[in-house]
């Protein structure tokens, strides 16, 4: 496909400035979000305990399975704020 | 174990008889004009909804042998093993990060392989073929587990088990198989789209009524939790030591807090670079719908959860307990406590709900690994004027050639090689993640410089995999190494190795002005969001920029 490339490639139509500058707060809630959830799902320490047992689970299980459920909350709320960024792709829909 | 319940065999046959219908059936889904393009054959035509997607990449992501593997670690070793209900939830906040992108940039210039990506981002066909190796090498020992988790299904319900040859004893896993890679061959992504529907269904179906049901038989959760507990607790005979931790522990002798963290975190950064978790997400319609699904998709890490206390609830039954140790196999844990809790056909429904769990993603990994044989060394090494025709055609054949590799895997070889492989590959395919994350940010990194980190984490990672050893097994034992005091994912310490030469080199690189390669993407690639699938054959020159 070599010579379908310019060899220098040109924007014809330069980006819109990104939202994080027309949008700061939302995308730095965006980004907060998602990386609460990553680091949450990490912190091991914090979570690695028995007690206290919630209906007979110790905590360190009931923690794990109530994680996913909680993450997929998160990750939809993050979808929706990507709405309000009017991102071209961040899906309109 | 030569006795065959006729009810549960009924049931496991006539589910595996109706999936197999709608396999050869699902050719005739959203039928497309030309079949015979890899967009359609190997991407399911790229048109599938948030519906659909999340049955087909929940069909992918957790396959049958994760069903038995996962609460076998947790019953053989300790909660370690609880690692995978960690990974699972973080790998999609980890996705929601990247995979979009990968998503638009894909659609944009039609790429259906994550090789396909790096050459288009770095224009360097030895580093798309390093992506496509990989790939393909992971891919493959996964592909011959799902058969493992079917055998060992086979295996409790005493079919073929009484004879001593393997094709005999083997001959239901044979027919299974062959009729799997005849669906597959001819509906391509469609078969296994459409059978995950079937496969999730039964498979919520049955970890619902199983934690519902089975806690009431064994004294409840507590019971079983203080079972678990206790024998944790207990000193090994052989080794006078506890015989696993009940919570990974902090104590700085023995950890495996650091060893949870760094399994999780590794194979949640790993999840997606799987050949096969990137075919289900590029068979997606819209942009809207990878992200949607990224959300909708940690349901299933409940599954997986309470999949992983099927561990527990089989140490709290003796007669499972009893029935592990008399075959010496703890991947028959999960099957033989469904075997003795519940009434024959609703194990009949279980049993078949892991067999069609098994071959969704074997149909899936087999597509994967043959669209990157086609795209990444067929065309681009032997025949780059590859008619889309042909390249369907060599796809179709390439996947058979994987499913009978995996088969082979299966039926011939120690099941220990096989996993000691899939071992190796969660190592292998992490060590794609600078090219392939790291592309679809920046173009900073030199080609050459990933090449070499790239080379230099796969040689590390086999290297350290290939030395750990525990007093019974001398090499292979474990996918996690002693370094600095602490117990750590060899995946995480090759990746390292990998990023810091792909940084050093890149910087010496650049310095010497070495050719950077052409980059055929543009900034606004990564987030289009083009309604229609590519035209088949579709030039670049032809598409529109914005």
């Amino acid at each position: 496909m070599a010579d379908l490339i310019a060899p220098e490639p040109t924007d014809p139509d330069p980006p819109a400035p990104g939202p994080l500058a027309t949008h700061p707060v939302t995308s730095l809630l965006i980004g907060l979000l998602v990386l609460a959830s990553i680091a949450v799902g990490l912190a091991t320490p914090l979570y690695a305990r028995i007690a206290p047992k919630v209906g007979g689970f110790p905590f360190f299980y009931f923690f794990l399975l109530v994680l996913s459920p909680a993450v997929g909350l998160v990750l939809w709320a993050a979808t929706l704020l990507q709405r309000r960024l009017g991102d071209p792709a961040g899906g309109q829909r | 174990m030569s006795h065959v319940n006729a009810t549960t065999f009924t049931v496991v046959v006539a589910l595996c008889i109706l999936v197999t219908g709608i396999g050869f059936a699902a050719a005739r889904w959203r039928r497309a004009q030309d079949m015979m393009h890899l967009n359609e054959w190997g991407l399911g035509g790229r048109g599938f909804g948030t519906f659909t997607t999340w049955f087909l990449l929940g069909g992918d992501l957790y396959t049958a042998y994760t069903f038995i593997a996962v609460p076998a670690l947790v019953y053989a070793s300790s909660s370690i093993g609880f690692y995978a209900v960690a990974y699972s939830v973080i790998g999609y906040p980890i996705a929601f990060i990247f995979l979009p992108r990968l998503w638009s940039v894909s659609r944009v210039h039609n790429y259906v392989t994550p090789a396909d990506f790096v050459k288009g981002r770095y224009g360097s066909r030895s580093l798309a073929l390093s992506a496509a190796v990989t790939g393909i090498l992971a891919t493959m020992p996964f592909a011959a587990l799902q058969l493992v988790g079917i055998q060992s299904i086979l295996s409790v319900m005493g079919v073929g088990s009484s004879s001593t040859n393997t094709y005999v004893k083997d001959l239901p896993l044979f027919i299974a198989f062959i009729v799997l890679a005849v669906y597959t061959y001819l509906s391509g992504l469609r078969a296994p789209a459409a059978i995950s529907f079937v496969k999730d269904t039964l498979i919520y179906a049955f970890v619902i009524v199983a934690v519902c049901y089975i806690p009431t038989r064994l004294g409840g959760w507590s019971h079983i939790f203080d079972i678990a507990q206790a024998h944790y607790a207990a000193l090994n005979p052989a080794t006078g030591k506890p015989n696993g931790a009940f919570i990974p522990t902090a104590k700085k002798t023995g950890s495996t807090q650091v060893d949870f963290i760094t399994l999780a975190f590794g194979s949640a950064l790993a999840l997606f670079m799987y050949p096969h978790v990137i075919t289900g997400t590029l068979a997606a319609r819209r942009r809207s719908t990878v992200k949607r699904n990224l959300s909708l998709l940690p349901a299933y890490g409940v599954l997986l959860g309470l999949i992983a206390l099927f561990s527990y609830m089989a140490m709290a039954d003796p007669v499972t307990v009893a029935n592990v140790k008399k075959a010496g196999n703890t991947q028959l844990a999960v099957p033989y406590l469904i075997q003795h809790m519940f009434p024959s056909w609703f194990a009949g429904l279980a049993f078949a709900a892991i067999i069609i769990g098994a071959m969704v993603p074997a149909a899936i990994m087999s597509i994967g690994a043959a669209n990157l044989f086609t795209r990444n060394i067929f065309r681009e090494f032997f025949k780059p004027d590859a008619s889309p025709r042909l390249e369907t055609r060599v796809s179709q054949w390439a996947s058979l050639l994987v499913k009978f590799g995996a088969l082979y895997f299966a039926v011939e070889l120690p099941h220990t090689f096989a996993i000691n492989l899939q071992l190796l590959g969660g190592i292998w395919i992490m060590q794609t993640v600078p090219m392939i994350v790291g592309g679809l940010y920046t173009r900073w990194f030199h080609r050459w410089a990933l090449l070499a980190g790239w080379l230099a984490g796969m040689i590390v990672g086999t290297l350290a995999a290939y030395r750990t050893s525990t007093p019974t097994t001398s090499h292979w034992a474990s996918s996690s190494d002693n370094l600095f005091g602490f117990t750590i994912y060899i995946g995480i310490s090759a990746f390292v190795v990998n990023l810091v030469i792909a940084v050093a080199l890149t910087l010496v690189l650049r310095a010497f002005k070495v050719p950077e390669g052409a980059d055929e993407t543009l900034p606004q690639h990564y987030t289009a969001d083009p309604e229609d699938a590519p035209e088949p054959g579709i030039r670049l020159s032809q598409l529109p920029t914005h």
